[in-house]
């Protein structure tokens, strides 16, 4: 990607499976997974970066993909929710979720879980406060976060 | 929140990267992307060409010059900051203030050179830089170049890179035994600045900068003259912010009146100086 | 963290109404399989742009599709005069003058908001609709802005010429007689103004639809996230001149509504129009911007020389208010907030001698829609004002004032002053919980606590109740030419070949659980696990599970959504039990259905009959029934809630029928330097009658809890003289995050209804009880230094400064008269 050009091929793993796909190089990268991958379970729910409901990793960190340009992805590696449970076998953490009824609309749930997840690998057993501050970047309007804290901190073991 | 048409180039080296910014007129530095992607989900610009910086490693590094600098590559971003040990020995107030912008997703993406860039007046950096006494190097087609941070900010959304050119670092003095501080009101926890202030004291004196209040960070040189004294007990301080509102003209918006903020600088002054007194250590 | 403590008013019995399951619909929702209109694709669908007026107030002079059109990938356009010769204008429920607005879903010669859809340009991807929609160019002639409610009344400035004025609706309700309560009082406190500002409660995912038409049968499919498609489907179908039964409504997950996807049928109207202009799906997706400038904000609300009486020992009389309400642009819902805070005219208070002089006008702000906590949210926060300034001015404990005034649980049913009656409840108790989980002994020990650090402390409670279950005819107080009465709605039970029992629901969740409540309540009517009941998913117009009022509103869905679940499920499990006594030749008194299946009680293990017998029977072998007996095993019911008529003359009736209690309090820290407010404690306490499912409640009581707090310390709609939006995203329009959220402690009783089907009270809504209180507790803070009295809902850092800096303007409007 050397000289400048309006679209690209680009080559990235998403959820362990490899994708080349030629791409605008306008589009933002949550339209990618959505529009052009079907993978909708990543959302959008605001123009400014602010919600988080479109938190993805990026080479294994948290992100927000519509803060990000497809081709920035290139050579990159992406997971989004849908990758999250193995054959459909929930993770400890959306067990809590279910558990602890983390979720209402489920809107923000697949950012939230992205965040929590991220949050778990890097400190497995978090107090409150970190899963505060690991969830600063993803807004619920349902729940007031009381039950996602819960379960977060319930996954972790800490509770 | 849907962009217009844009080419997009991703160089490897940083003269490449020189080169295309210098070649196309239109073209514009792509660093976390974390300001510059809404402001073209907005549509309020549309650059013709995007130099994606994320290739070009030299810019991520954290170290120290000989004189013992502390180096910033420009595409370091806040999580970097956060975790560098070498900034929590040279001059932690940077880690601190860093790990308060926005939330993990931004500040995994944004770049210190991304937020001096924009000089978007709220920015955490551009103060709390200029308190520091920082200097910025800025290459060129030809030429590198580095400025005070009083040249740096040149306006709103402006700084002194110009058309071809690249921020590569921010180096800032080390603490050494000097004490620093960061106050201000913000819209929610880790939220936008109404108004802040950053302040350094040491046995140079005090430097006190205040965001949000003009168009660029304003260094609040009458209240550090009141205080070159060494005098930092509570009255001391708190006098010495008094009229330092009015010698302001900030902007009035939603978040409050241009009286409010003249207000707030007065008030995060005083604590910024305080909390820098209280943390500087005997030379 | 939270604690729950509970005080249910009857013992559980064996059964899964009254525990707190885990919700079936997390299944899908965690893997991100949730299907959100966004998530549905058409191929050869195009997507949807509008073009919307930079202006908050203009005449359209021109508008020029051409270059739009030239652009490749662009399918085609639509404009405000297509719409005018092709629709009605939607049907405008006020009297005249107001009931002469037109309203067309897309701007007519006019544009009287910013963000106002003036265009729409529909082409083959997301940003060519974009890039297209900036080609399209409109001229406008500006027109003097109306941003203030005040101003807008004198109606120097008109914005609809077919109304004549800005006024929407006005009328004068009165019971008992004030006057003379104000005459006999020992006190008479003066409010000179109070201001409810303007927030919504934005949910997380926009509106949008995908809409498809069908050539041959004239019918449209809307894959959609209206939440009232009952109502949506009354609007828009006489203004696209079809039966109503060529639209089909099909919701699956929402993101979220709170009263904001009410009033979507404008922009729905112009899908279809495209749709059906273009032969091809269309879809728009509404982006968060739009979301803030132009769909939905909550009543904002001027309260105006209130006059309250109140005796020497601390009784309460009466109080008589002038209410100003700024509707927006246009009206859409409205005039109906004009009433429906009438739902709670005394608030919790006994007081019985009422006049509020309510007057709605139209602004050239966006139209507003019922906003979580509809209008009695603005209504119940006066009361709360009213007492904690009459409180603060008579130097008495508003804890004391509260007990003296409450409603008293004897009093229960109680008949408010306008004929509603309050079904159950025990304010004083709720309260005594309420002060029991803030430690209301410790306040003044935690206010010296924080003086010396610098911080002003203050305590404040905010009561208040979840009117539920409307009765539409309360419309007819605003305009007796209505043809509106009641309530109701549908729901289907059947049982399947092979023994599936199936729920189809006429409600639209949107997060709230309807699935599994519906699941529970089925499960116990048939005996059966609620994992063998499967509630479908959404609303769909051809579930034929719908009757006129369908929707998820009005904190209901306890009341009309599970009574109609219950209603079908008793059908289904009457005929079951008369199958399964014909099949295992017993008389039907001694048929039982458990564990799935239908059995002789206490017979034989042989004498019983699986639920897959029963259903393959009816379906597949039904030839040896007698031919007087036809079961179907297949049910449709309608809850229709008894309200009997109102009286129009002197605006009485029962408005709604239950009423849930949530009380709520908090303690703040205020920072003088900076006005910030932390609330360091809180506590709520709800009381919804019987729960279905108790994790349910109390998330609601969480979310609502949330909501109220982004409210009172800031979220607001901030306009400037221009008539621009300046809090249009998220950065300047700050919703609690994760961290600004304070540890909430909650609890409930449990006061069964008398009039619901299950002893369960709708509680979506709250009520608004968390501004209630942090306004108190501010005032609170504020009352030894000057003795401010908040006088508006959202106090933001520089408006609690403002009180700090100069209480005395702040109390300028308030005055005590005693004898």
């Amino acid at each position: 990607m050397a000289a400048p050009a309006a679209s690209h091929g680009v080559s990235v793993e998403v959820n362990g499976e490899q994708v080349e796909l030629e791409v605008p190089a306008r589009r933002l990268l949550v339209h990618f997974l959505r529009d052009d991958l079907g993978l909708t379970g990543t959302h959008v729910g605001c123009d400014t970066g602010n919600c988080g409901a479109c938190t993805v990793h990026l080479n294994g960190e948290p992100v927000k993909s519509c803060m990000l340009l497809a081709v920035q992805a290139d050579g990159a590696r992406i997971a989004t929710v849908e990758g999250l449970a193995a054959d459909g076998e929930l993770t400890p953490l959306q067990r809590s979720f279910n558990e602890h009824h983390a979720l209402q609309c489920g809107y923000c749930t697949p950012g939230m879980l992205m965040s929590a997840t991220a949050l778990l690998e890097r400190i497995p057993r978090p107090s409150e406060e970190e899963v505060r501050l690991a969830l600063q970047g993803n807004i619920c309007r349902c729940t007031g976060y009381v039950n996602i804290v819960e379960a977060v901190v319930a996954a972790g073991g800490a509770a | 929140m849907l962009l217009r048409e844009v080419e997009y180039a991703r160089p490897a080296t940083v003269e490449e990267a020189v080169s295309l910014l210098g070649s196309y007129e239109g073209a514009r530095a792509l660093a976390g992307g974390q300001t510059l992607v809404n402001v073209m989900k907005a549509r309020a610009a549309a650059p013709d060409v995007l130099v994606d910086l994320a290739d070009l490693e030299d810019l991520r590094t954290i170290g120290f010059s000989a004189d013992g600098l502390l180096e910033i590559g420009a595409m370091v971003t806040y999580t970097q900051l956060v975790g560098s040990s070498e900034v929590e020995v040279a001059r932690p107030i940077l880690a601190e203030v860093a790990a308060t912008i926005a939330d993990v997703q931004v500040r995994n993406r944004g770049t210190v050179g991304g937020n001096v860039c924009v000089a978007d007046p709220t920015n955490h950096l551009p103060p709390l830089l200029l308190a520091l006494d920082a200097t910025f190097t800025i290459r060129g087609s030809d030429a590198e170049r580095t400025v005070s941070a009083d040249e740096f900010f040149v306006g709103v959304y402006m700084t002194a890179v110009g058309e071809g050119e690249l921020l590569t670092k921010v180096s800032v003095p080390p603490s050494s035994g000097a004490g620093d501080g960061f106050a201000g009101l913000t819209i929610g926890k880790h939220g936008t600045y109404v108004a802040n202030a950053a302040a350094t004291v040491s046995q140079e004196g005090v430097r006190i900068a205040l965001g949000c209040v003009d168009a660029v960070p304003v260094r609040a040189s009458s209240m550090e003259e009141r205080l070159a004294g060494g005098d930092f007990s509570d009255d001391a301080v708190q006098g010495a912010a008094e009229g330092l509102g009015a010698s302001l003209d900030p902007p009035s918006d939603a978040h409050g009146s241009g009286d409010f903020r003249r207000h707030l600088a007065e008030v995060a002054a005083a604590r910024a100086v305080l909390q820098a007194a209280s943390r500087r250590k005997a030379a | 963290m939270t604690t729950v403590t509970e005080q249910p008013a009857r013992t559980l019995e064996k059964g899964y109404v009254g525990r707190s399951i885990p919700r079936k619909e997390d299944k899908r929702l965690v893997q991100g399989l949730g299907t959100f209109f966004d998530d549905v694709r058409r191929h050869g669908m195009g997507y949807v742009h509008f073009v919307r007026s930079p202006y908050a107030h203009a005449k359209i002079v021109s508008i020029d599709v051409s270059r739009a059109l030239e652009l490749d990938g662009v399918y085609g356009t639509i404009t405000g005069d297509e719409v005018a010769i092709s629709t009605d204008p939607f049907f405008e429920m006020s009297v005249e003058p107001g009931g002469n607005i037109k309203d067309y879903a897309l701007a007519v010669g006019r544009v009287r908001h910013m963000g106002e859809p003036v265009a729409a340009v529909c082409a083959a991807t997301r940003e060519l609709a974009r890039d297209a929609a900036e080609l399209v160019e409109v001229s406008y002639d500006p027109l003097p802005v109306l941003v203030e409610a005040e101003e807008s009344l004198k109606d120097e400035v008109v914005l609809h010429d077919d109304a004549g004025s800005n006024v929407v609706w006005s009328g004068v309700f009165e019971w008992g007689d004030v006057d003379q309560a104000l005459a006999e009082a020992d006190h008479v406190i003066r409010i000179e103004r109070l201001h409810f500002n303007r927030f919504s409660s934005t949910p997380l995912e926009c509106a949008g639809a995908l809409v498809e038409y069908d050539r041959g049968t004239g019918e449209w499919t809307l894959h959609c996230n209206h939440q009232m498609p009952g109502v949506g489907a009354i609007w828009m179908a006489p203004s696209l001149r079809v039966g109503i039964d060529k639209l089909r409504f099909v919701t699956q997950d929402i993101g979220g509504a709170f009263g904001n996807k009410i009033c979507l049928h404008p922009q729905y109207v112009v899908l279809c129009l495209l749709a059906r202009k273009l032969g091809r799906p269309v879809q728009w997706t509404e982006w968060r911007t739009d979301q803030h400038t132009a769909n939905a904000h909550g009543n904002e609300r001027t309260f105006l020389d209130v006059e309250v009486a109140v005796k020497a020992d601390g009784e309460m009389t009466g109080f008589k208010v002038r209410a100003l309400d700024d509707c927006g642009a246009f009206p859409r819902y409205e005039p109906l907030g004009c009433i429906i805070w009438a739902q709670v005219t005394p608030g919790m208070y006994g007081w019985r001698n009422i006049r509020v002089d309510f007057t709605q006008v139209c602004t050239n702000k966006s139209p507003v829609s019922p906003n979580r906590g509809y209008s009695r949210m603005q209504h119940l926060w006066l009361t709360e004002r009213i007492v904690d300034i009459v409180a603060a001015e008579l130097g008495l404990d508003p804890v004391e004032v509260r007990k003296k005034n409450y409603v008293k649980a004897e009093q229960m049913p109680y008949e408010t002053p306008n004929g509603c009656v309050y079904d159950s409840g025990d304010y004083a108790a709720a309260l005594d919980l309420v002060l029991d989980l803030i430690d209301h002994g410790s306040i003044e020990e935690r206010r010296q606590e924080a003086a010396s650090r610098g911080k002003l402390l203050g305590f404040g409670i905010g009561s208040t109740l979840d009117s539920g279950t409307n009765n539409f005819g309360q419309s007819t107080l605003l305009n007796p030419d209505l043809q509106f009465s009641g309530n109701n709605e549908a729901a289907s039970v059947k049982l399947d070949i092979f023994g599936e029992v199936v729920v189809t629901l006429g409600t639209v969740p949107q997060g709230q659980g309807h699935e599994t409540t519906a699941a529970q309540v089925v499960a116990d009517i048939l005996g059966c696990s609620p994992d063998q009941v499967n509630v479908r998913r959404g609303h769909d117009t051809w579930f034929n599970s719908h009757a006129g009022f369908s929707g998820t509103y009005a904190s209901q869905f306890a009341f009309t959504g599970l009574g109609a679940v219950k209603g079908a499920a008793e059908l289904l499990r009457e005929e079951m039990v008369q199958l399964a006594a014909a099949v295992l030749q017993a008389p039907v008194e001694a048929i039982e259905l458990s564990d799935g299946m239908a059995r002789i009680k206490d017979g034989p293990e042989e004498a019983a009959l699986p639920f897959m017998a029963l259903g393959a029977i009816v379906n597949a072998n039904n030839a040896f029934l007698p031919p007087d007996f036809n079961p179907t095993l297949n049910h449709r019911y309608v809850c229709r809630p008894y309200f009997g008529m109102v009286d129009t003359e002197k605006k009485t009736g029962q408005l709604t029928l239950t009423y849930a209690t949530q009380i709520h309090a908090a303690v703040v820290e205020v920072d003088p330097d900076t006005g910030e407010v932390e609330i360091v404690d809180y506590a709520a306490v709800d009381d919804c009658g019987v729960r279905i499912n108790p994790q349910i409640v109390e998330g609601q009581v969480h979310g609502a809890t949330a909501h109220a707090i982004g409210a009172a310390l800031s979220e607001e709609f901030v306009y400037d003289e221009e008539g621009t939006l300046l809090t249009s995203n998220f950065y300047d329009y700050h919703v609690p995050h994760a961290m600004d959220m304070p540890p909430l402690k909650t609890g409930a009783m449990e006061s069964p209804s008398p009039v619901a089907p299950l002893g369960a009270k709708g509680m979506g809504e709250g009520g608004g009880g968390g501004i209630h209180c942090i306004c108190a507790a501010i005032q609170d803070a504020l009352a030894t230094v000057g003795k401010p009295i908040v006088a508006t809902s959202c106090n933001p850092p520089h408006r609690v400064w403002a009180m700090l800096r100069d209480p005395e303007s702040s109390r300028a409007g308030v005055a005590v008269v005693s004898k």
